[in-house]
């Protein structure tokens, strides 16, 4: 068993953390406390170092010109894309380039070069929706939204919300029913945003200032036949897949914020003086950044041993749920007791605390609530028969 | 041409190092090491003359236990060509190294050495110097700028007060101050790349080199703590308080 890094993986580390730290940390001086872009001649200077750097399109496979990652070093990456002030939602503000929609991948050909190209090269968006306002948490069953077929298209009704950046997205992945309940009557469908039909009807402001989510609307909306994603009927798997595998990254934002707000409070507490001593010296706070330290380090090995059964091409499925629960929760413990310790200036905006505390609470909900993550290994080690 | 750099192991500029309780040094254990700043900027001027065509090959050499191999895999990701670990478990100082040095460029016949013009553990400030001295080499310490003419290098060195430009004849000894350059990230290939370019492993008496110690660390110290500053009403008072108690005007 090998716990410890290879010195590639340490080398990758250091300089994704030294490129935080020394172009996008300083940036954010400037910038606005809730902000998640950049402004653009500094992403542009920025996208051309990461691509000097050989990391641009991080998510990209390498067969369409992604760097050549493993899932474990990604997720080391990871971990060091979120230390910064907006970097749980926006890791580096997007200067690593993403790879979009990771079903479309699966796309037919004509689909790929419509829609999965022109994302990676940055000119199209795309939205992923598949939450409805029945629920999200178990999609297979609380999908509403119908699609009946008529000649070549298919005609969809329904809604959906909190769908992230549907109101800038040239076209999403739209999850409706075409059979009956349950995981197989669900087909996936590429839907262009200016279909007729197709509304944001509003934005759901939420604890995020910077980032807000979509409730969206379908009114006859004619889609194509040649626009289902995948098969008839097997949309759910592609959701599914999905997922799983997010939550490692997911995980791995969360530990990478708890710990730079880990090492705010240590470097805080041997600095601040109360009644002739730091705050480093009494046992209340020692135990503080105690807890800390060891809430980040179960975290990022439960994170970490997800990634490498991924990597391996085992099944991953309960242990990404693990380290789901784990770094959402411990992240957000983290966070709290270094607010307390800065005290009143944990709560201003000059530091990147407050924003953390309150993205850190969507993180338990996100993604699969906690709930659902427990359910999921319960399921694994009670039995598949539970429901 | 062949370059040589020279890069040491040394704690991250990032850590606040602890000295340890019987003053007899500063705490390792757990610490984070990495290249020397200055000793980066070398592989970095070292990388740029070869991609300039000046320059055929830069080799990389580290003094030290091994796990210098860890600085010397990164100087190979940033683009030098090889590198060539001194392995020795001895407290290593200026004159141990340069004397290293000066018998792997008697081995490799370099043109040029760049290295930094100091590493930030001891600030010794040394083993350049020394190096030119051991071979009667040119010399060009804290280099802003260098330019490589035809068996020269002209250099500008940042002095106290200003800069000085300078010739010397090669082979020569440069090392580098922190104007010289920015040293570039790694990139994922080169980071792959290095993996597979080779480092030799010698000792010190594999060269006929002996590297024990010649000063005596007699006793380590934390620097004096800082006091906390004070608000002063007038500028009146403000010279006043320069004048008389820091007696700094």
């Amino acid at each position: 068993m090998e716990l410890s890094l290879s010195n590639e993986q340490q080398m990758i580390v250091d300089m994704v953390r030294r490129f935080v730290r020394e172009e996008i940390v300083p940036l954010e001086m400037h910038l606005d406390p809730d902000a998640d872009q950049l402004e653009s001649d500094d992403r542009e200077r920025l996208v051309g170092k990461v691509k000097e750097m050989g990391l641009y399109g991080l998510d990209i496979p390498v067969e369409y010109g992604g760097p050549d990652i493993d899932v474990v070093t990604r997720t080391l990456m990871a971990i060091e894309m979120s230390q910064h002030r907006a970097g749980l939602y926006a890791p580096c503000y997007g200067v690593f380039g993403g790879a979009g929609l990771a079903q479309l991948f699966e796309a037919s050909d004509a689909q790929k070069e419509k829609y999965l190209y022109p994302t990676l090269r940055g000119e199209k968006r795309g939205f992923f929706g598949l939450t409805e306002p029945s629920g999200g948490s178990d999609p297979a069953r609380a999908i509403q939204t119908r699609a009946i077929q008529d000649g070549d298209d298919w005609v969809i009704n329904g809604g959906k919300i909190f769908i992230s950046g549907a109101d800038k997205a040239d076209f999403g992945l739209v999850f409706a029913r075409t059979g009956g309940e349950g995981r197989g009557g669900v087909t996936c469908f590429i839907v262009d945003t200016d279909t007729p039909g197709f509304h944001v009807r509003r934005i759901v402001h939420t604890l995020r200032s910077a980032h807000y989510a979509t409730e969206l609307q379908f009114e006859d909306m004619h889609v194509p036949a040649i626009n289902i994603l995948g098969q008839l009927n097997k949309g759910f798997a592609i959701a599914n897949d999905r997922l799983s595998r997010q939550r490692i990254p997911y995980s791995a934002g969360c530990i990478g914020v708890a710990v730079k707000a880990h090492e705010m409070a240590l470097e805080y507490s041997k600095q601040r003086e109360t009644f002739g001593a730091p705050l480093s010296n009494r046992q209340a706070i020692q135990w503080m950044l105690v807890d800390n330290e060891i809430d980040i380090k179960q975290a990022t090995w439960l994170t970490l041993e997800a990634a490498d059964r991924a990597r391996r091409g085992d099944s991953f499925r309960k242990e990404a749920a693990m380290c789901k629960i784990v770094a959402t929760e411990s992240a957000g413990r983290v966070v709290d007791r270094a607010m307390q310790i800065h005290g009143g200036y944990g709560v201003t905006k000059d530091f990147p605390l407050e924003r953390w505390y309150r993205e850190l609470r969507i993180r338990r909900i996100g993604e699969g609530p906690n709930e659902v993550q427990r359910h999921i290994i319960a399921r694994d080690i009670i039995g598949a028969g539970l429901r | 041409m062949k370059v040589l750099v020279a890069a040491k192991r040394v704690v991250d500029y990032n850590v606040n190092v602890r000295v340890l309780s019987d003053e007899s040094g500063v705490d390792l254990n757990n610490v984070k090491m990495s290249v020397n700043p200055f000793d980066e900027i070398a592989i970095e001027e070292a990388v740029r003359l070869k991609e300039a065509g000046q320059a055929e090959e830069v080799i990389v050499v580290s003094v030290g236990t091994s796990a210098c191999q860890e600085q010397i895999r990164t100087a190979l990701a940033l683009g030098a060509d090889r590198g060539i670990l001194v392995e020795t478990d001895e407290e290593v100082q200026p004159l141990g190294i340069a004397k290293v040095l000066k018998a792997i460029m008697d081995k490799e016949q370099p043109e040029i050495v760049i290295a930094g013009k100091q590493a930030i553990d001891g600030d010794n400030s040394q083993t350049g110097q020394m190096l030119a001295a051991l071979g009667g080499y040119g010399q060009a310490t804290f280099a802003s700028e260098v330019e490589l003419g035809d068996g020269t290098a002209t250099v500008t060195r940042e002095i106290d007060g200003g800069l000085e430009t300078i010739t010397v004849k090669l082979p020569a000894v440069i090392t580098t101050d922190l104007r010289l350059n920015e040293p570039r990230y790694a990139s994922l290939p080169n980071i792959m790349k290095a993996k597979k370019k080779p480092i030799d492993t010698y000792t010190p008496a594999d060269l006929g080199v002996d590297v024990t110690p010649s000063i005596k660390t007699l006793k380590v110290s934390p620097p004096a703590e800082r006091q906390a500053g004070i608000v002063v009403e007038t500028v009146e008072e403000l010279v006043d308080k320069l004048k008389n108690e820091a007696k700094v005007i």
